[in-house]
């Protein structure tokens, strides 16, 4: 009987640790984290949430940290490892032209002439890629010698599983594929339900929202 | 995260909510990206856009909005040689008009759900396609009619980072 007092009693101590660390190291939830959470699920507003949330479930927590401490002991030191490592953070993949994305090697000549913009209101300069010629500029600037230029098409999935396709321009030096030129870039719709789709659209994708307010 | 205020297009005569910024793909192809100051938590683009669809055409007839450095934003501000009207050629995408009463208010970005979308396709600056999608009758009579924004943090100028309850 007194192993079990003892494996108790290291229980409640390593509750009262793992309580302090916990303490000591969380972050204020800010307020508009918590208005994007309650924005993603209304339930979180309701009385039982917050008592399942802030009373049952720490409780529960407890009883089961005393009960089944070596576990407890094994997640804290995993957490520490891999926080120490970094690997924690998913950064969102950046996007680059692969060679399996080349379509057509072209000049600048060629590429120049197809690109020109007409607009019968004259609300465009007349020039290639129109309003965006400046950028076309300073994308040529950077031309590497022995560069080549090539057109491009590439469907692309982000980290979060939004699908876009990105079409444009791209430098090639050796091979490899370098700096690019967008013309288009834009979201793919899904093969799902199409009312579903574009709820989560609107609503549940919060990167793809976040793309289009980054100006 | 707070509902944000939507852009504005005239379609067919009438002046419409817009939840879709083309502007942004603008500014992400290397377009000229003036530094816009976020003056509420509705807005944290910094500027509202005017639109209009001209012969099956996009276009930037409008835009108003507040520079970091306190200056009033315009059209002439990113299109100096085009001050009154910009052809949208650079976007590419669907952009959505919200209709009918309001189905669920969703205080984040354009998440608000409304009884339909008419969504126009557009490839380089013009219309490809049209179509409207159904999403439901609203329950309540009384359920609000249109785009709108529940609340928002007002900034004090010069003092972003507080601001009471949105």
């Amino acid at each position: 009987m007194i192993y079990v007092y003892w494996y108790l009693g290291i229980g409640v101590a390593v509750l009262a640790v793992v309580y302090g660390a916990h303490q000591l190291t969380k972050e204020k939830e800010s307020e508009s984290l918590r208005e994007l959470l309650e924005a993603v699920n209304p339930d979180r507003k309701k009385l039982s949430f917050r008592i399942l949330n802030n009373l049952v479930a720490p409780v529960l927590a407890a009883i089961l940290v005393v009960a089944v401490w070596p576990v407890a002991v094994y997640m804290k030191v995993k957490e520490m490892l891999k926080k120490k490592d970094g690997a924690g953070v998913e950064e969102e993949r950046e996007f680059a032209v692969e060679r399996q994305h080349l379509l057509e090697r072209l000049t600048v000549q060629e590429v120049e002439k197809r690109e020109v913009v007409t607009d019968p209101l004259k609300a465009a300069p007349e020039l290639p890629f129109g309003h965006l010629n400046g950028a076309w500029k300073q994308f040529l600037n950077g031309k590497p010698d022995g560069g080549e230029l090539w057109s491009f098409s590439a469907r692309w999935q982000t980290t979060w599983g939004r699908k876009e396709l990105r079409s444009g321009y791209v430098m090639v030096q050796n091979g490899a594929p370098g700096a690019h030129f967008l013309t288009v870039w834009k979201d793919l719709p899904e093969e799902a339900d199409a009312g579903e789709r574009a709820k989560r659209a609107r609503a549940g994708d919060v990167a793809g929202w976040l793309r289009r307010q980054a100006d | 995260m707070t509902a944000q205020i939507a852009e504005r297009l005239n379609y067919q005569g009438e002046d419409v909510a817009m939840c879709t910024n083309p502007l942004s793909d603008y500014f992400a192809m290397g377009g000229i990206n003036p530094r816009f100051e976020s003056n509420c938590t509705a807005l944290w683009r910094g500027y509202v856009g005017s639109w209009e669809i001209v012969d099956d055409r996009l276009y930037l007839i409008g835009l108003s909005g507040t520079l970091e450095n306190g200056t009033d934003a315009s059209l002439a501000t990113i299109f100096p040689e085009f001050p009154e009207r910009v052809f949208a050629h650079w976007y590419s995408g669907t952009i959505r008009l919200p209709q009918g009463k309001q189905l669920d208010y969703i205080h984040m970005g354009y998440g608000s759900t409304f009884e339909r979308d008419l969504f126009l396709d557009i490839e380089r600056g013009v219309i490809v396609a049209t179509r409207v999608q159904h999403n439901g009758v609203a329950e309540s009579e009384g359920a609000p009619e249109g785009y709108e924004v529940g609340a928002m943090t007002v900034f004090p100028r010069a003092d972003k980072g507080g601001g009471g309850a949105a």
